[in-house]
């Protein structure tokens, strides 16, 4: 026996309207992922079936329709709001709104088919519930682990070695810098060379896992583009590392 | 299954006795089994403890990733165990006869769900797949710019199906949640969508939910369930739509007038999304509804004929002309996208058949699996064609008229145009799509349109398996063998869909040219170091996985095309850059490009470093070729880390 109240569209329109609120007053991932997220797949995609008089015969259907028409209505909206120049968080928020409003007054007015009853729950047991607890800690957990996994191991093991001009097309700087993706903290010998001659140094630059040198150098600015050069040498086995270049504009 | 009958002295011709055996077996006979138990309650003891086997078998998995990243031998031991703990338990269980409705739904939801957690876990804080990367920086895009229809060199087609890239935008506008979850959470949806869609659609024109989820187990033996449909990419929207679209016209097939132009609406909300999202699934509908309308029209059985030739006319009105309407408005791309594939594809395999002189595509073998997981696929292929073959004509005498069930009178029925169910004589006629898939998928050529075809014909294979399996493999009484055999089966064939979804399922080492096994974070953190270096939108060129880190991760201009018939692997290419690429570099507006040295360590893996369309690589690209810029004037190298390095070549259009 179906459910031939209309209770659930005026929770729907209750739903939207908080989700207005909630996007415009709040950055609460979690309380706008709360209240977003049913909207965007569920409960806009209820209201349209509704209004639209489609009669469901199983909770399953009606919910698998739901989803359905909400995708919909979701995919009707970037259309909508493209055109109207409102793809902005606010303006999902009031698409979800009135189409949800629109939709139940819609479905309220022209007496809407009742909705499918649920089906019975199953009976669980407290070592039941209990166990499917674990279950879904354990996949949590397993998650969790991946994520740790993936940040934790590196295959490669490098340095990043760079040398730019100035990001302005400004002549007379050049900026260089040094970036450590290694296991151990690595020591180097720097040195810059402008049109073949040098004409800086940097001795013994300790470097760790993670860190990040950079140094902004002045170089004097001519009439003719130069070619600058930076080496980065390891003094441990004193030998070429790893060398950039890059051209001075000028003046 | 009908019984050869033999009387006392009469002469046994062996060769009758095997035609006779054999039209058994492939028989119309529907008189094995009774598909359903009576209404009972889900078993919550069973369903809790295979919830517990499904979380360990996740650990596995997990563990599995964790030691192949590490290349330690054991992973594929933790991984594949892990696989078998998740599929078979469950697929026994909703394989079994007798069994609650919703106890098999259920199982069926956390199979497909807990399939998408280990796609998941392969790279749990980012996209990894080619495709996804692709939609990915689409996506990424219409957030940052709030404009639709913004352009994507790397899938020039994408702009003109933007259906998944504005849903991740609402969630993401909506809830804050970064992209990559938001999409993750999409997937998760349409996943669960997905089966119950499928399930629904089965159950409607079978009326049995122990054939229907019989047949969403065999629809995840397909190749593409398990990795391709759970991408961020819009064939995962697409297929969804349109099996929903399926399932919403078959329930309301037996309704007449208004609440059937209700369901009309629905379906025509969802074929309109469907347009706009992905071509080959709005397409899929446009031919299933199409073919639908011809069957129905065809049909001679049954009182509301004309009523339901009207609906389904325009049914399949609204599926075709929808998506022909949207590629006229937003220009026809799909000819130039699709077209090189389908036509290379089917040559391929037509020369293949007709013994025609291999093409140079054919020439490199693909990429090799495990000797195991191959096995595990021809097994599954195998049982497959067994279930075609048992369930065939059995599907199709399903489609008689009630009542008429003795022999191949069904078959005469059929014939005669004498029909209960357009659905089910389409869906059955549609299987034959599966060794046409299964053929394409030998070539390399044919590989990608094999492999999408998949997609849709399994939607009928998986009716054809089950009615297969329930009507005469499990038969009236499911005892002994006739219990264990078929279910194991269905578990070979879950795993197949496994074991085809990916050369390698497990993480592994990085890998050369090899999609998903190439993208490691080195590469991730080079690409992040442009746009925080060098800032975002300036024009790069790279090899296909650099490209996509740079345009994804850098949000940088990644461009395949360097000038009028020059791509980038003509620059990348030779131990010397010749006249006209170094003019072409000259005179187009590229600003670096980026070289990955480990390309020369190996063959690339797909057989292609930079272009798919390229000849196939056998050799490894040198040092040399991918060094030769360090010697060319007005090119500076501005990134080195010892394996990647770029080169600013802005000095060539003298732009200082």
């Amino acid at each position: 026996m179906g459910i031939s109240s209309n209770r659930d569209l005026l929770v729907s329109c209750l739903w939207a309207g908080a989700t207005v609120v909630v996007v415009a007053v709040t950055d609460s991932l979690v309380l706008r992922t709360a209240l977003a997220a049913p909207m965007v797949f569920l409960i806009s995609g209820h209201a349209m079936l509704r209004a639209l008089g489609v009669r469901t015969t199983s909770a399953l259907e009606h919910l698998v329709y739901s989803v359905g028409a909400s995708l919909a209505t979701g995919i009707g909206g970037g259309f909508a709001l493209n055109a109207a120049g409102l793809l902005t968080p606010f303006g999902w928020a009031v698409w979800f709104w009135a189409v949800t409003s629109a939709a139940a007054l819609v479905a309220a007015r022209r007496n809407a088919p009742d909705l499918p009853a649920w089906p019975a729950p199953a009976p669980v047991r407290l070592w039941q519930g209990a166990t499917i607890v674990l279950a879904v800690l354990v996949a949590t957990g397993a998650y969790a682990l991946a994520v740790r996994d993936e940040a934790a191991y590196r295959e490669f093991k490098y340095t990043e070695f760079w040398i730019l001009p100035s990001a302005d097309g400004e002549s007379g700087r050049l900026t260089v810098g040094v970036r450590s993706a290694e296991t151990q903290t690595q020591r180097f010998d720097l040195e810059i060379i402008v049109d073949g001659q040098p004409f800086a140094v940097f001795r013994a630059l300790t470097i760790a896992p993670g860190e990040t040198w950079t140094r902004q150098i002045p170089v004097p600015a001519v009439a003719a583009r130069q070619r600058a050069e930076a080496r980065l040498y390891r003094p441990v086995d004193n030998r070429l590392y790893r060398s950039v270049s890059t051209l001075v504009p000028p003046i | 299954m009908m019984p050869a009958r033999f009387i006392a002295r009469t002469k046994i011709n062996p060769l009758q006795t095997a035609i006779r055996w054999a039209w058994a077996v492939i028989g119309p006979d529907l008189s094995g089994g009774s598909a359903d138990a009576p209404p009972q309650q889900a078993n919550s003891r069973w369903i809790a403890v295979l919830c517990l086997t499904v979380a360990t078998a996740l650990l596995l998995v997990v563990a599995g990733h964790a030691a192949g990243r590490r290349g330690y031998e054991v992973a594929p031991l933790f991984f594949w165990s892990g696989v078998i703990l998740l599929v078979v338990p469950i697929t026994l269980r909703v394989a079994q006869p007798m069994l609650a409705r919703g106890e098999r739904l259920f199982l069926l939801f956390l199979l497909a769900e807990a399939l998408f957690y280990c796609k998941v876990v392969y790279s749990p804080t980012g996209f990894i797949a080619f495709d996804e990367f692709l939609h990915g920086i689409a996506a990424d895009d219409l957030i940052t710019a709030r404009r639709l229809f913004l352009s994507n060199p790397l899938l020039p087609i994408g702009p003109t199906y933007p259906g998944l890239e504005i849903l991740a935008m609402a969630i993401v506008n909506l809830t804050g949640l970064p992209l990559f979850v938001a999409g993750m959470l999409l997937l998760a949806i349409l996943k669960g969508t997905f089966i119950g869609a499928l399930f629904l659609f089965f159950e409607s024109i079978t009326g049995s939910p122990r054939i229907s989820a019989i047949a969403c187990l065999t629809y995840m033996g397909c190749s593409t369930f398990v990795l391709f449909e759970s991408m961020f990419s819009y064939e995962s929207l697409g297929i969804v739509l349109c099996v929903l679209a399926f399932a919403v016209e078959a329930a309301s097939k037996d309704l007449v007038r208004r609440p059937r132009l209700k369901a009309l609406g629905l379906i025509a909300l969802l074929l309109a999304s469907l347009a706009v999202t992905h071509h080959l699934s709005a397409g899929f509908a446009a031919i299933y509804f199409g073919a639908l309308a011809v069957l129905e029209a065809l049909r001679r059985h049954g009182s509301l004929r004309t009523h339901a030739r009207t609906v389904v006319g325009l049914t399949a009105l609204l599926a075709i002309a929808l998506p022909l309407l949207w590629v006229q408005v937003h220009g026809n791309t799909l000819t130039g996208y699709l077209g090189p594939s389908v036509e290379t594809g089917f040559k391929t395999l037509i020369g293949k058949i007709l013994g025609a002189p291999t093409p140079r595509s054919e020439h490199l073998g693909a990429p090799t699996q495990p000797v195991g997981m191959r096995l595990t696929t021809l097994l599954a292929i195998l049982l497959l064609s067994l279930g075609l073959a048992t369930g065939f004509f059995r599907s199709l005498a399903m489609a008689a008229p009630s009542g008429v069930q003795a022999g191949w009178r069904p078959m005469q029925d059929i014939l005669r145009r004498n029909w209960r169910d357009s659905r089910i004589v389409l869906l059955t006629l549609l299987a034959f799509g599966f060794p046409v898939s299964v053929a394409l998928r030998l070539t390399n050529a044919g590989w990608e349109i094999g492999n999408r075809m998949g997609t849709f014909v399994f939607i009928a294979v998986g009716l054809v398996v089950a009615v297969g399996i329930v009507h005469f493999w499990q038969g009236r009484t499911p005892r002994g063998w006739r219990r264990i055999a078929p279910a194991v089966a269905l578990t070979v064939i879950v795993l197949g869909g496994v074991t085809t979804s990916s050369l390698n399922p497990i993480h592994g080492r990085y890998r050369v040219a090899a999609d998903q096994e190439s993208i490691e974070p080195m590469g991730i953190e080079t690409a992040r170091w442009t746009k925080e270096w060098l800032g975002a939108g300036n024009r790069f060129t790279a090899d296909r996985i650099n490209r996509l880190l740079l345009a994804s991760y850098g949000r940088q201009d990644a461009r395949i095309k360097i000038a009028e018939g020059i791509y980038s692997a003509r620059i990348f290419e030779g131990e010397e850059l010749g006249s006209d690429e170094l003019y072409a570099l000259a005179r187009s507006d590229i600003d670096f490009l980026l070289v990955d040295l480990r390309l020369s360590t190996a063959p690339p893996v797909l057989g292609f470093y930079f272009e798919p369309w390229q000849p196939q690589a056998g050799t490894p690209i040198s040092g040399a070729e991918l060094l030769k810029f360090d010697d060319i004037q007005g090119v500076t190298r501005i990134y080195d880390n010892g394996w990647i390095v770029i080169y600013d070549i802005r000095g060539l259009h003298g732009n200082f």
